[in-house]
């Protein structure tokens, strides 16, 4: 399986995030995307998650585009975690829930949640808190066990670990060790312990420069 | 025959502006600064409605289908304006949204009342289609503008949510869904409300002015039930119509929330 980008472009009204941007990544391989805040490495992942129109470019995954896998089922293979949990309604168990209703998750293999986030020390009564009771770090985790829960082809994790202690980071970086990842972390020992490849900030920035 | 009410000359009018001033006195005193506001408003007020019924007059005397109908238009017009325009936000399209919305429900309710149930013959008679319509769009407006306001609150300030449930591979309807859910629910409650306290605290104003104008109380009672009825039923199908129209118009094909379509009212 492989994962790759060609020649994408974002521009937010007149500024140019990335253009021309080549990325490609084989089964178990991390790439991780090192660069200041405001470069545009969120925008990078939610593009890479068709949550925002990009302005040029190609992805693929295994070969077909997210129009040829339909966008629900694109999403659900290469999933977006972002750096903040929302605000949501009721408790991490309530969205698993929800989730199970959604038609792209119909028939597909599932782990359970409890069990993966069980590994990075979230205690279980985690899951029938409500979202805002939760500590930043409980919210990283559930939110991020709910994504693997589904055994996404590809994750896509922007700052995964930056509310959570050593003891929890280590247990999560090695977990996701073998997976296909694009990492996004602004902690340099962090980037050269998990990326098999990186995105540098230069490759990130447009000709001419960030602003 | 019903005894008419007691005609009300311009002097009687006068008379009643004068209560108005005790208003502007308030505002005045109070430092309020409202004085120009309510003046515009009571001046609204008089030539609006003047003009409404010197409309009304040759148009109920003329009976004319095409005249009525013209009319109808005018008024889901108006009312499309209204709700747009009392809503915080917006987007292109917002408008066209409204006046299907308006149009289907307020038009298809007025239609089973006039025709379905009151039995008016014909069943555009103006007498009865123009006072239905008008309460019906009147308060299915407030209904509308509401339930879009809630939406597209949800939708600029909520997008993380969205996105949150768009990222875990929800399609736009079942994303939407908990928004849609809300939306609905607050376009919907002024018409619960009301519909929970009527008569216990107020006479509401059709029944009120069928009451002045003659007619026993039991049987204004009784069309006072069937307004509110064909009320609840247009706001309903006005407020989900508008909704799911925002909806499709702010998701795009690809399942993305374009909430950079939604433009917030300066206030």
């Amino acid at each position: 399986m492989r994962f790759e980008g060609t020649g994408l472009c974002r521009r937010i009204g007149e500024r140019t995030l990335f253009e021309g941007l080549d990325f490609a990544i084989d089964t178990g391989e991390t790439l991780a995307i090192q660069a200041p805040s405001g470069a545009g490495k969120t925008c990078l992942l939610r593009l890479l998650a068709w949550l925002d129109p990009g302005q040029g470019g190609e992805l693929r995954l295994d070969g077909r585009s997210p129009h040829d896998w339909t966008i629900p089922a694109w999403r659900t293979e290469v999933a977006y975690v972002a750096q903040k949990v929302p605000e949501l309604a009721g408790s991490p168990d309530e969205l698993v829930q929800a989730t199970q209703r959604f038609a792209a998750w119909k028939n597909r293999a599932q782990q359970d949640p409890r069990v993966i986030a069980a590994r990075w020390g979230l205690p279980d009564k985690a899951w029938t808190t409500t979202w805002s009771r939760l500590s930043g770090g409980e919210q990283q985790r559930a939110a991020l066990a709910i994504a693997l829960s589904r055994n996404p082809q590809v994750l896509l994790l922007d700052e995964p670990t930056s509310a959570l202690d050593e003891t929890a980071t280590s247990a999560i970086e090695a977990d996701l060790a073998d997976l296909t990842v694009i990492w996004v972390t602004h902690d340099q020992a962090q980037a050269a312990r998990v990326g098999s490849k990186k995105l540098s900030l230069a490759q990130l920035a447009p000709p001419g420069g960030a602003p | 025959m019903n005894p008419g009410p007691i005609p009300l000359s311009a002097l009687d009018l006068v008379l009643a502006s004068g209560l108005v001033v005790v208003n502007g006195l308030l505002s005045l005193w109070l430092g309020l600064g409202l004085e120009k506001k309510l003046f515009v408003a009571s001046l609204r007020t008089v030539v609006q409605l003047l003009l409404l019924g010197w409309i009304l007059m040759p148009v109920f005397a003329w009976n004319n289908q095409s005249i009525v109908f013209a009319i109808c238009l005018a008024m889901v017009i108006l009312a499309t304006r209204a709700a747009v325009k009392r809503s915080s936000r917006s987007y292109p399209g917002a408008y066209r949204a409204s006046f299907i919305a308006l149009l289907c429900g307020a038009g298809s309710t007025a239609l089973i009342g006039t025709w379905g149930i009151v039995g008016v013959d014909p069943w555009w008679q103006p007498r009865y289609l123009i006072p239905l319509l008008g309460m019906i769009l009147g308060n299915g407006l407030t209904g509308i503008s509401l339930g879009l306001d809630r939406c597209l609150t949800h939708l600029d300030e909520g997008r993380p949510k969205v996105d949150a449930y768009l990222a875990l591979g929800a399609n736009r309807w079942e994303a939407a869904r908990p928004v849609a859910a809300d939306a609905l629910r607050s376009g919907m409650i002024p018409i619960l409300n009301a519909m929970t306290v009527v008569g216990l605290v107020t006479i509401p104003g059709m029944m009120t002015g069928q009451i002045l104008g003659g007619t026993d109380p039991s049987e204004a009672a009784r069309y006072q039930i069937l307004i509110m009825f064909l009320i609840a039923s247009a706001t309903a199908m006005g407020t989900a119509l508008s909704v799911l129209l925002s909806l499709r118009a702010l998701f795009d094909e690809d399942h993305r929330l374009r909430s950079e379509r939604i433009q917030q009212r300066p206030a």
